[in-house]
């Protein structure tokens, strides 16, 4: 009798709860959430560019930037963190920058084709950012790198799987010489 | 014991998939469209059949009518042509079959190469005669043509017809916005190399760079009195929120986060800014005075909301303003709409494709948006009343980034 009521009131206060709380928040167990529901890089803090480090002047440029120079550094879904195992490719520009101080950097930042197209360009733009702070901590002088952002419009890799996706999540350097 | 658990678990599961069924917003009395006969004219009939198309395919569009048989008709078209191929005069007489009203009666001075656009003005004029409401029968989209690894400007009638290139730069032209008089374009271009925000002239052809600051100067948008125009800047390290003059300076920084803010939209009122920042992680929508100030966050859920767009529907209109956003939920990009009363967003494009970039008709209940299935991308017509979607002919290499015009 006791184990009857129990079940009852049990049972009453899971359909309750599902009321009150709305059924759209509820989960059947067998529906798996998608791992970028979480936010790709959730609380990951912006990186620290902005707190007055004005963004470099532009370089006079003609054509197209030269790419080739330098290795593009890559990074994780949705996130514009310098990765360590990517630190040593900056820390090559510093040393090219810091032996050639006549020259300009422009640092691009770019996205994968997934992910809507104006906030690309802001990512893309932290990524840029990223390096170029990673740069600055390096001894180069701020003044001499500035940034473009493409967002997704120009992949590296034209194709749509996670290989080519992961080639165009990059920054790329041109160095100019004035 | 077991039967009793079973059935309040079967009651459960349709408790559940009925409480999300509703995804329509049912807030016009046009929500019942009006039965509409179009009998055509008299006349040419080339003439007479291609006006014909027109007004039946606009009266389909604007969702508040519906095309019928004369004998079950509310209201009744009728017209005749006069003159010929170069000077032309359409009359155009709408009547209301129950009390043999007439709601409409006019004459429209035209030739035979501009049919579509003197019939898109004579559609304007019914949807105002049947329903009180205003017409988007003669507005524009502005959007973003794809050609390989170039990306030109283009516009095109709202129905999709009629496109014309604007920019022929062979470079990457983003993110058009009009101004609210419809005269000129300002967006982003790289082709000076640097992501530039310009301004473009549609009738005189001239252009002018308005923000070529270091880092991005896109994200552009007009104020509804196209006084002010809100953008994104990373000229001072990360990409901010600022607002300048229309006429050119007079730059103001809004935002000071170490996130990236972008994709300002302004209320109806021109008073704030809707705009996206990623300062606590994933993007979500803020709101912040014109004047800038503390930044109050609107969206919370799902985990990525961004291209929000706000619409600014006519002041006799019956639709309320509203922010449409660009949600990613399990992988895919959804279409939603935000309650600025629960703070939620809810889904009104949400399929097996990726749905970006809503864009608002000056109507404030269609809006058009990019939709990409197998990675080609083509626009859509969304009416957020009857939420009928709309495909637009398909555009050789893309079309993505829309914006309806005034």
């Amino acid at each position: 009798m006791r184990s009857r009521f129990v079940s009852h009131a049990i049972i009453l206060t899971l359909v309750a709860t599902l009321g009150l709380t709305g059924c759209k928040n509820f989960h059947w167990p067998w529906q798996k959430s998608h791992p970028s529901d979480q936010g790709g890089a959730p609380g990951e803090p912006p990186p620290l560019t902005g707190n007055g480090i004005e963004n470099g002047t532009r370089p006079i440029v003609t054509g197209e930037l030269p790419h080739g120079q330098f290795a593009p550094v890559y990074f994780d879904f949705d996130s514009a963190r310098v990765k360590p195992s990517e630190v040593s490719k900056i820390e090559a520009v510093a040393s090219w920058m810091k032996s050639n101080s006549s020259a300009k950097l422009v640092v691009e930042g770019h996205c994968d084709e997934r992910g809507t197209a104006e906030y690309n360009r802001a990512l893309g733009e932290r990524r840029a950012g990223a390096a170029r702070e990673e740069l600055v901590r390096m001894g180069v002088e701020a003044e001499r790198i500035t940034t473009i952002s493409y967002g997704k419009d120009r992949p590296a890799d034209p194709g749509h799987d996670e290989a080519s996706w992961a080639k165009n999540r990059r920054c790329e350097f041109s160095a100019i010489k004035e | 014991m077991r039967r009793f658990i079973i059935r309040v678990l079967a009651g459960l599961i349709v408790l559940c998939n009925s409480a999300t069924a509703q995804s329509q917003v049912t807030v016009s009395k046009n929500f019942v469209k009006r039965p509409f006969a179009v009998t055509g004219f008299t006349g040419d009939p080339t003439v007479a059949g291609q006006l014909t198309d027109v007004l039946k395919s606009d009266a389909n569009l604007s969702g508040c009518l519906k095309v019928v048989p004369s004998a079950e008709a509310e209201f009744v078209q009728q017209g005749n042509v006069r003159g010929d191929r170069s000077g032309l005069t359409v009359e155009c007489i709408v009547t209301q079959q129950t009390t043999k009203k007439t709601v409409l009666s006019k004459s429209y001075p035209g030739s035979a190469q501009d049919l579509r656009r003197l019939g898109h003005a004579i559609s304007d004029d019914i949807v105002k005669a049947i329903t009180g409401q205003r017409g988007i029968a003669q507005t524009k989209i502005a959007f973003v043509w794809t050609h390989g690894r170039v990306k030109e400007l283009a516009t095109m009638d709202y129905d999709g017809y009629n496109i014309r290139e604007l920019t022929y730069d062979k470079s990457i032209s983003v993110h058009p916005r009009w101004s609210p008089d419809g005269k000129k374009i300002i967006y982003t271009s790289y082709l000076s190399v640097f992501p530039d925000m310009i301004e473009a002239d549609l009738y005189t052809h001239q252009r002018k760079r308005l923000a070529s600051f270091p880092g991005l100067n896109s994200g552009a948008d007009f104020s509804p009195d196209g006084s002010k125009i809100a953008l994104t800047l990373s000229k001072d390290g990360n990409p901010e929120l600022y607002t300048m003059d229309a006429v050119g300076g007079g730059f103001q920084r809004l935002t000071h986060t170490r996130g990236a803010e972008s994709s300002p939209t302004w209320s109806p009122d021109g008073q704030s800014i809707a705009y996206v920042s990623d300062d606590r992680g994933s993007p979500q929508i803020y709101l912040m005075s014109r004047d800038g100030g503390e930044p109050t966050r609107l969206t919370v859920s799902p985990s990525y909301n961004t291209e929000p767009s706000w619409s600014h529907p006519p002041p006799d209109s019956d639709m309320k303003p509203m922010i449409a956003v660009t949600s990613r939920v399990g992988g895919r990009f959804q279409i939603g709409l935000y309650d600025s009363g629960t703070h939620e967003v809810r889904p009104v494009v949400d399929d097996d494709a990726d749905n970006e970039d809503p864009s608002w008709a000056p109507d404030g209940r269609h809006l058009v948006f990019s939709k990409m299935r197998q990675w080609r991308t083509r626009l859509y017509l969304l009416d957020v009343v009857t939420g009928e979607q709309v495909e637009l002919p398909a555009i050789e290499g893309g079309a993505s980034e829309p914006s309806w015009g005034p």
